[in-house]
């Protein structure tokens, strides 16, 4: 076989990488428009649907093994202090306990650049201090609280804007900010100054909390030297190297097992402290182990979308804008990363003059991990609204304005031209279906006494370009039924259904023929799912092992069937030649119990081009001017992903993207007591995600042109782009309604009240 | 959790003998679990009531008003259609209070006994005031959520959507205890924590309530209600407006105006009421009365917001009754 290396940069999250992978063979060429797909870009209901809905999918919290130990983790109460002394004998000596973990007993487990996963110096409220084992969850529950810790307590900051000054509390010897992206072209300086108007404005958005309805947790088994670990995760290789580097034993000795996922959103990358408490009481103990975050703790000390402090001024000449410069505060936490607000702001508008900076903040508070689409949404929060408001001031219509500055074809950032980018096709889409006609700059009357309507909108940049490595492998049975084995994942977004789509496709199968099996390191390599990476990584490797499948097919029907190789085809299940069909399960049966096995691997992405994906929000909404409540009307968005596999798990993408964005703008609000560090609403109750009482008509189109520069069938990620310019196409609604802009995220009644109150 | 024995007595006297002697009484429990679970209640003794039949179903009697038993779940009130009729403020209350499974579960006795949900009481790491302690930390802390009116030392706010309903039409709850069985007007029920009342019902721990009455005369009522929430169901109130009139030749009579989530207790502006008596419900009348029952107010750092919205939600409500 012929195997080459390849060295490829790609971008994650915002982020450039490098990777490097292994290829086989060669890739093939694209399907284009014309290509004729029979299964590809259907909408099939998702092939797991029905487990899902029955209850019959399990996940990993519903997995108890015999004989399981139950864990619990005891979390700092304080937001910085020093570990002095654990006592656990009172809770040793409840009957039903097991074991106590800390620092002062636990063996060293390298955890993300520490050495150790119970820290001598607790950082924020929520950080571990101790776990414990007992036989049922209830007994751990009221064990953890007998463990006697003497803490001592540390100064301490947490508030992003506290943090930020001069006279803060310095949490580590370089202080709390450290600038984390700067972007510069052109010249602002000269060009604000030429300016004719400039606009500047302050914009903040809350701390995001992920809730993914399954927490974060693991069980763990040793059979031997054998580690078996069950994880709610996104990258099951992830969590493999997490535990080799915890815990110092071969890959060999490790299998990590995903099957149905709860959600994610970015903050299930790899393995999490819990699971590698499961790992080693399970092999001190001699037992499974079970180690789940309950919901409070899930809310404290699993991840969240920075808060930010951003600040834009904005310049136009004549109708344009001139300059722009952004400058970004981001609460990390205790994380060791930030996110980039600035992103957008860089790349996505044919701005001449452009400042950005962004500057990462420690506050002592639970670590930032990546939530769907990180900085991004904040940052088009920021940047979309200030151009309405430049709009506003030179009295241009907003959708207006955008469009000249959307068309460049190349990428402002990197001089590459894009692979495709239909912008402008998307706001054409957006703009009829949401009757942008009917927007007056003034906003009009709404439907009710005291209530005005508003329209905005807002632009999406993203990646999504997926690269290698990713790898899979398609079994073809002698009956002609076929199953894909990849490292993938499905985290809830339709992985399973649109890999068998692929496979189907290329195999000339049905779709119910194909069998998908995931989430298991013992498959090939394939990428954390995020990123929105998943299809346009995974899906090429598929497609290619599918046609490896296809093209040892043919050969072997070929002697069989005594037909040249070239001149047949598989087609639903058959193999067919000119005026001839036989069943593949006839084919194949004609030999013994042989089993065709494809393998394909991701090509690396072209060099000299730049994959971005893009799209628009419409919003129309109400705003009642008495009570600051917002209705959210209806909501068209469009995007331009390249080729839509599948328009149904697809447009499910867009619906949860929305929606999720609708919490970020209107609800959802992680709440700290400043004076102890405490959050006040870490749980369902105070935390407002949205209900389904708060979902409104959804609109979603795709431009649904196959990117056939990108990769093998034509498709970008989807995963993040639709929560993107959601919120900025919200704010930018509800201050067309009422005439005065909420510059903070969310938009409650209370901040709506407030700025109504001061309206000039 | 701490361990607790539990009993289903069958009998209130028997449950009375139980409550004597040091126990807590659960209904549907959507409350008190909550706070077990969190730390904030640890009785030692459960006296779970659902079986005493005195306290179930509820009825309106010709001549004699309503009777709800304390028992009765919130679900069975919203949807009952012989309520829409008779006193629709019930439904239009509840419907929007926590979920489908809390009211199900939840009953009118729970209901109006509920704690306040200060997000300062709701986590047992903070001893504040209402606790034993010696402040109240949503004082100097996060207040969005807090009192605007009414409060002493503890400005949580009464959280019951039920509540401002049911005294908006002069409900009365009766009350068993080992000294006999009394009878209050229910806004009575509720008292503002104050000096050394760390409490926020009158009811001891010794009494049951039985069931609640609206008068047969409060039925020919006209009300309204309104509540705004943090986002479209399932959230308590920001605000919660309860009002009720009598409108005779289109002029006022006895007007009620109470408010949830504003004071400790469920806020009745008892001059706002006066200052509609005799009137006509025009807008003016309305606007003054809103006014009036907010002048007041006296908001936090945090909760100014909460005036000017429950202003508008009275002048709402009392619009509607025209
Ligand atoms: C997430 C959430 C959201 C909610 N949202 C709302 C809302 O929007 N609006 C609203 O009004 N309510 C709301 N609630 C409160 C809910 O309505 C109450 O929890 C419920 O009605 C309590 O009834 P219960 O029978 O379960 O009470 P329990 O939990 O059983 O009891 C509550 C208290 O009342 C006492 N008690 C109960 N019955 C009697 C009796 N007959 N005699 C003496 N003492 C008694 C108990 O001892 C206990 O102290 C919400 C609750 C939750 C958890
Ligand atoms: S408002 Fe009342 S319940 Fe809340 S902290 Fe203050 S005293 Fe405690």
């Amino acid at each position: 076989m012929n195997i080459k290396v390849v060295r490829t940069k790609a971008e994650i999250e915002g982020r450039i990488i490098e990777a490097t992978a292994l290829v086989e063979g060669r890739d093939l060429a694209p399907w284009g428009t014309d290509s004729g797909l029979a299964i590809v870009g259907k909408g099939h209901p998702r092939v797991d649907g029905i487990a899902r809905v029955t209850g019959r999918a399990q996940y990993t919290q519903d997995l108890y093994l015999p004989g399981m130990l139950h864990v619990r983790v005891l979390r700092s109460p304080y937001p910085r202090a020093r570990v002095r002394r654990v006592d656990a004998s009172r809770a040793l000596a409840l009957p039903g306990v097991r074991g106590v973990l800390h620092r002062f007993n636990a063996p060293k487990a390298a955890f993300r650049g520490e050495e150790t996963i119970f820290r001598d110096e607790v950082r924020f409220v929520g950080d571990e201090v101790a776990a414990l084992a007992a036989d049922t969850e209830e007994t751990a529950a009221d064990a953890v609280r007998l463990i006697d810790v003497d803490y001592e307590l540390l100064p301490f900051v947490a508030d992003l804007e506290e943090a930020m000054r001069d006279d803060a509390t310095r949490l580590t010897e370089k202080g709390n900010v450290t600038e984390s992206g700067t972007y510069e072209r052109g010249d602002t300086k000269r060009a604000f100054a030429e300016a004719s108007v400039v606009v500047e404005a302050t914009y903040r958005t809350s701390t995001q909390l992920h809730n993914s309805l399954e927490t974060h947790g693991a069980v763990a088994r040793w059979d031997g030297d054998l580690l078996t670990v069950w994880e709610s995760t996104q990258h099951v290789f992830g969590v493999r190297a997490g535990l080799q580097a915890a815990l110092k034993i071969p890959y060999s000795d490790i299998r990590v097992l995903c099957d149905y996922m709860g959600g994610g959103f970015g903050s299930k990358g790899g393995a999490g402290k819990y699971t590698i408490v499961a790992s080693i009481f399970a092999r001190q103990l001699g037992k499974p182990v079970r180690c789940f975050l309950t919901r409070d703790e899930e809310n404290l000390a699993a991840g969240n979308r920075s808060a930010t402090y951003q600040t834009v001024k904005i310049a136009a000449k004549g109708k344009r804008i001139h300059a722009i410069e952004h400058l970004s505060w981001s609460n990390s936490g205790q994380g060791r990363w930030v996110a980039d607000p600035t992103g957008p702001t860089n790349g996505l508008y044919d701005i001449p003059h452009v400042r950005t900076r962004s500057y990462k903040v420690v506050t002592s508070l639970g670590a930032l991990s990546a939530f769907r689409a990180p900085g991004y949404v904040e940052g088009t929060f920021a940047l979309d609204q200030a151009i309405d408001e430049l709009a506003d001031r030179i009295g241009e219509d907003p959708l207006a304005l955008r469009r000249r500055h959307a068309a460049l074809q190349t990428d402002p950032v990197t001089g590459m031209r894009y692979s495709l980018k239909r912008l402008l096709a998307c706001y054409d889409i957006g703009a009829k279906e949401i009757g942008w006609q009917h927007r007056k700059p003034e906003g009009t009357r709404g439907s009710a006494p005291h209530r005005r309507r508003g329209y905005g909108m807002a632009s999406q940049l993203w990646g999504g370009s997926g690269f290698p490595p990713a790898y899979a492998t398609v079994h073809l049975n002698p009956d002609g039924t076929a199953v894909l084995r990849c490292g993938t994942q499905d985290i809830g977004t339709g992985t399973r259904t649109v890999l068998a789509q692929l496979v189907a496709e290329e195999l000339g199968l049905a779709l119910g023929d194909v069998r998908v099996e995931l989430g298991d390191t013992s498959s090939q390599y394939a990428p954390i799912s995020a990123g929105s990476l998943t299809v346009s990584s995974v899906g090429p490797a598929v497609r290619l092992a599918a046609k490896d499948a296809r093209m040892q097919l043919l050969d072997a029907a070929s002697g069989l069937l005594e037909v040249g190789a070239t001149e047949l085809r598989v087609e639903r299940g058959a193999i067919v030649s000119t005026g001839r069909r036989t069943q593949i399960g006839e084919v194949l049966g004609q030999i013994e119990n042989y089993t065709v096995i494809g393998k394909g691997s991701r090509f690396p992405n072209p060099e000299d081009i730049s994959l971005k994906t893009f799209g628009a929000h419409f919003a129309q909404v109400e705003v009642d001017v008495r009570t600051g409540e917002v209705f959210v009307e209806h909501i068209v968005a469009v995007h331009d992903i390249g080729r839509v596999i599948n328009p149904l798990t697809a447009a499910s993408q867009v619906e949860g993207g929305v929606i999720q964005g609708l919490g970020f703008v209107l609800s959802e609000e992680r709440v700290v007591d400043r004076p102890t560090g405490r959050v006040l609403n870490g749980n369902l109750e105070g935390y407002k995600v949205p209900t389904i009482r708060d979902v409104p008509k959804i609109t979603v189109r795709f431009i649904d042109d196959p990117d056939t520069k990108a990769n093998n069938i034509g498709a970008k990620g989807l995963g993040e782009p639709p929560i993107i310019p959601l919120p900025a196409a919200i704010a930018n609604a509800v201050a067309n309604a009422i005439g005065v802009r909420v510059r903070t995220a969310p938009i409650t009644r209370q901040r709506v009240l407030e700025a109504l109150e001061l309206r000039p | 959790m701490k361990p607790f024995a539990y009993a289903r007595p069958r009998a209130v006297t028997e449950a009375l003998k139980l409550a004597r002697g040091g126990a807590t009484v659960m209904a549907g429990g959507t409350d008190l679990l909550g706070l077990m679970k969190d730390g904030i209640a640890a009785p030692e003794r459960i006296v779970d009531i659902r079986s005493l039949e005195p306290l179930r179903g509820w009825a309106r009697a010709k001549g004699k008003g309503l009777r709800i038993g304390a028992l009765v779940s919130l679900v069975d009130l919203e949807t009952s259609a012989e309520l829409a009729r008779t006193m629709p403020i019930i439904g239009e209350a509840l419907r929007p209070a926590a979920t489908a499974q809390l009211r199900t579960m939840g009953t009118v006795g729970g209901n109006l006994l509920q704690r306040n949900r200060c997000w300062y009481f709701r986590d047992e790491a903070y001893p504040c005031w209402l606790k034993g302690g010696v402040r109240c930390f949503a004082i100097e802390g996060d207040n969005r959520l807090h009192a605007i009116v009414g409060a002493e030392e503890c400005v949580a706010v009464a959280p019951s959507d039920l509540a401002p309903a049911l005294i908006a039409y002069d409900a009365t709850v009766s009350l068993t205890g080992s000294r006999g069985t009394r009878t209050m007007p229910l806004v009575d029920l509720f008292v503002t924590p104050h000096g050394r009342v760390r409490r926020e019902h009158a009811i001891t721990s010794d009494e049951l309530i039985i069931e609640v009455r609206v008068p047969e005369n409060a039925l020919t009522r006209r009300g309204a209600f309104e509540k705004a929430m943090e986002r479209k169901t399932w959230s308590f109130a920001l605000v919660s407006v309860a009002v009720s009139a009598k409108l005779i030749g289109g002029v006022v009579r006895d007007a009620r105006i109470v408010l949830g989530g504003v004071a400790p207790v469920p806020w009745r502006a008892r001059d706002a009421e006066k200052l509609l008596e005799g009137q006509v419900l025009d807008d003016a009348a309305c606007q003054a009365a809103a006014d009036a029952a907010l002048e007041r107010a006296e908001p936090l750092k945090d909760n100014g917001y909460k005036v000017p919205l429950a202003r508008e939600l009275v002048r709402r409500t009392l619009r509607r009754l025209a």
